[in-house]
């Protein structure tokens, strides 16, 4: 049963990191969107540096991205909801993700925020995180990850 | 692969981005390295026909279930109860009438003894609960007294338990099902006037169809649709026995009428063999009890724990039900109706003493009854598919019935049994005298061997109270060998020789499969030092060409990707038109060399089979033979019917191929929509508007 609390949304992209927030953010999303018939977008974006051209076939070789997508749709298949997959390569994630969004008409960005238990812990926040919070054209839901004396 | 997109810009200039072709993902997912996982889309049949029947299919048993699914169909306790149960409950409708007829037999001074003999029952059913609950935990694969029997007796007793086990789940469905329209009967009589007996066997096939279904459609939701009338039937069951312990209790009880089409009391003595009679009569209160150890995977984790309380539940229930129908019966002093006088069952008179004849609930009684008696066959659904699992999975049974169907049921298993059950009802005309007989032998059977094997497995495994459960499985053991040998003594004639002579049938038929299976298995096998070496033998091809086609250009092509060594052979028995044929191959097929063999007695595969063996004897000898791959073109029919009109040739070709040593054979269809593919092949219209039988 979705959380009365949650925010609503018609069509939310799920930014895919292929990080441990993957799962729990789609499947948080899959129970949301259940009440609102929503539709989900998870997209995952490989990221080429400059000493390849943009099209390089980087993604469509890479087992990796196959699987993050995968997983992705296997936990909403799990949640009994569809979650369409999009693979992209871009230069800068964040952008990527933004322009998706946008072009999508999506009116949610999920996104998931790792805890870093290396160093004395903390939320590894990088720089997509931040760029897509500045940039969306829409609303941005920052899930985190539970730190560790949470899950004991 | 990149998909041949073009970069998309992004809202800024420098923001580009290109969106990867995932082909695989709608119907495969990705599951590690080199490995995929089949998503339903790639199930769905491609043509229009077959999409229509998978339709078809989910409309009638649902959506295909994932292999992943199982844990989520295994049976909660609350549902577990009546799948399994409703067997053993049910029998609580008919097991203290089935002793007061033959207590009857010695007079009404006789029937005092049903409480004795009910209670004996009792003892008998809670040392035969108390064992198959030890099953439970020491057999948490299932397979009850087949596993038992296999592994701490001989394999053979297993086999024998197996086929008893068989055979009684196949007629409790007959006979569940012939008592349940009986029961219908005695509320509507015109199902069935005594003389055309056909709408009454039409409603019990349909039934048994609708159970089939319901089977079919997986184990949570038959749980669902049936665990209602069970239920209710308990419910009602248990507010009688209460009310009418009330009354014995508190001295209020009022003899009931004694009914007009009750039974003649007889004149016999009562003796030890009467009571015996009964006590074996009422026994078959126990069919059904071994149904949950046999399935005990179905249940939900800790899946043994939850079996054993389920089968504890059960039994409480059953005892309860039963020791207090016959208690009411004896202190009400209700006589069985005679036999086919349309008289009240005894549960109904019962039943009658504590709601009133007439009101809303004696009716609802009725028909839980009647719907139990039905929901009986159920459990043999649940019970013979799994056993034919077990089976299937050790070599004794098809292989095909250890399969789970769409709904993860073993399908196989259930649309055998329904089939010959229905088959079974049909043939005796739904008579339930007549069914009887051959009922409850199994049973008992299972039982002393699975008893008997648990002593066994005590002394062998001395765990802790080994000696006191040791003593109830041989107490169980020697009370149910007694029953056993009353049952078969007094039902012998009357048609349980037929159960006699079907179970080493069965026994037979079991170890005739395991042994094609074993011979087929080492036949198969590859030693575990072999390692594949590259190919070392020569090949070629042979393409047998009934013409000049675009089938024919396309098997061409398939051969030469197959082989360098490529023969095209032509049989003809006309040599003006192989003259021809010649001329235009040159012509259109050089570099493909063309054998054409003449017919003169128009046979076309003899001689290409002949052929084919001089090519084998022209080969040099002290060198090895080499793999002939014979590629066939085929022209695909569209209709059913255009397959009596093509590839007749063809499909006797590969018949006598087939087997041939150091031969493939090699089918290249060619379907008619795929002509775009041949620009500047277009066939001459006076030699090949339509294509010749290949």
């Amino acid at each position: 049963m979705a959380d009365s609390s949650a925010p609503q949304f018609r069509r939310a992209v799920v930014a895919l990191s292929g990080g441990r927030t993957d799962r729990p953010i789609v499947a948080l999303a899959a129970e949301v969107a259940k009440a609102s018939h929503a539709e989900l977008v998870g997209v995952h974006v490989v990221e080429i540096d400059w000493t390849l051209p943009l099209d390089a076939d980087v993604a469509g070789r890479s087992e990796d991205a196959q699987r993050v997508l995968d997983i992705a749709e296997a936990t909403a298949e799990a949640s009994r909801y569809r979650l369409e997959t999009v693979l992209l390569q871009a230069r800068d994630v964040g952008a990527a993700i933004v322009d998706e969004a946008s072009e999508r008409g999506a009116d949610m960005i999920i996104c998931g925020l790792p805890f870093k238990r290396r160093f004395g812990g903390d939320f590894a926040i990088g720089s997509t995180i931040p760029y897509i919070l500045k940039n969306a054209p829409c609303a941005v839901w920052v899930v985190r990850e539970a730190m560790p004396e949470e899950q004991a | 692969m990149i998909g041949g997109r073009r970069p998309l810009q992004g809202r800024k200039i420098a923001d580009k981005r290109v969106r990867v072709e995932r082909p695989h993902s709608a119907y495969f997912r990705y599951a590690g390295p080199g490995q995929l996982v089949a998503k339903p889309a790639a199930s769905v049949p491609r043509s229009g026909l077959g999409r229509q029947y998978l339709r078809a299919k989910a409309w009638l048993i649902g959506r295909p279930l994932a292999s992943e699914d199982e844990i989520t169909e295994r049976l909660s306790k609350r549902l577990a109860l009546p799948i399994f149960s409703s067997d053993a409950i049910s029998s609580s409708a008919y097991a203290t009438e089935e002793i007061l007829r033959v207590l009857a037999l010695a007079g009404a001074g006789a029937l005092f003894l049903s409480i004795p003999v009910a209670i004996a029952i009792a003892v008998l059913l809670t040392v035969v609960a108390i064992s198959y609950r030890q099953v439970c935990r020491a057999f948490p694969a299932g397979g009850g007294a087949y596993a038992v029997a296999r592994q701490e007796l001989l394999p053979i007793l297993g086999l024998v338990a197996a086929g008893a086990l068989l055979i009684d789940y196949v007629m409790t469905v007959a006979v569940s099902t012939s008592s349940a329209m009986d029961q219908l009967i005695s509320i509507l009589p015109s199902i069935d006037n005594g003389q055309d007996h056909r709408l009454r066997i039409v409603i019990a096939v349909v039934v048994i169809g609708l159970i089939t279904v319901a089977n079919l459609r997986g184990l949570r939701e038959s749980g669902n649709i049936f665990a209602i009338p069970t239920y209710l039937f308990v419910g009602l069951a248990l507010l009688i026995v209460a009310g009418g312990l009330f009354h014995v209790v508190t001295g209020s009880v009022t003899v009931y009428p004694r009914q007009p089409e009750a039974m003649p009391m007889g004149t016999e003595a009562i003796g030890m063999f009467l009571i015996l009679r009964a006590f074996a009569s009422g026994s078959v209160a126990l069919t059904g009890v071994e149904a949950i150890a046999n399935g005990v995977p179905a249940f939900k984790p800790p899946e043994a724990k939850n079996a054993g309380n389920t089968l504890l539940a059960m039994a409480v229930l059953l005892g309860v039900i039963f020791i207090g129908v016959t208690i009411i019966a004896r202190e009400y002093d209700i006589v069985p109706s005679a036999d086919l006088s349309g008289g009240p069952t005894v549960i109904a008179m019962v039943a009658q003493t504590a709601f009133g004849t007439g009101s809303p609930l004696y009716y609802l009684f009725q028909v839980a009854t009647a719907l139990i008696l039905f929901l009986a066959a159920n459990t043999s659904f649940n019970a013979f598919p799994r056993l034919g699992a077990i089976l299937a999975e050790d070599g004794y049974f098809p292989r095909q019935f250890g399969f789970r169907g769409d709904r993860l049921a073993f399908s196989w298993g259930i649309i055998l049994l329904a089939a010959i059950a229905a088959g079974l009802y049909i043939a005796f005309e739904g008579n339930t005298t007549r069914l009887i007989p051959l009922y409850s032998v199994g049973v008992f059977v299972c039982f002393t061997l699975s008893q008997t094997g648990m002593v066994r497995h005590w002394i062998r495994t001395h765990e802790s109270g080994w000696w006191w459960r040791m003593g109830v499985n041989a107490f169980g053991a020697l009370l149910t060998l007694v029953v056993l040998v009353i049952v078969l003594t007094e039902k012998f004639q009357g048609g349980a020789w037929v159960v006699a002579v079907l179970i080493p049938t069965l026994v037979a038929m079991m170890l005739f499969i395991q042994r094609q299976y074993k011979a087929s298995a080492r036949q198969l096998a590859i030693r575990p030092d072999f390692v594949l070496k590259p190919a070392m033998r020569d090949e070629r091809a042979i393409v047998p060409v009934p013409g000049l086609t675009r089938a024919v250009v396309r098997a061409v092509n398939v051969a030469r990707s197959i082989a360098d060594d490529v023969l095209a052979v032509y049989i003809s028995d006309d040599p003006d038109d192989a003259h021809r044929m010649r001329e235009r191959w040159e012509r259109q097929l050089p570099g493909v060399q063309l054998v054409i063999v003449e017919s003169p007695y128009r046979a076309l595969a003899g001689p290409l089979m002949a052929y084919l063996d001089v090519l084998e004897l022209a080969w040099p000898p002290g060198k090895p033979q080499p793999i002939t791959f014979v590629v066939i073109p085929e022209y695909v029919a569209r209709h059913w019917w255009e397959r009596i009109l093509y590839n007749q040739s063809a499909r006797r070709l590969r018949a006598l191929l087939v087997g041939r040593p150091h031969t493939v054979v090699v089918d290249v269809p060619y379907r008619r929509d795929e002509g775009d593919r041949f620009h500047g092949l277009d066939a001459d219209p006076h030699h090949e508007g339509a294509p010749t039988d290949p």
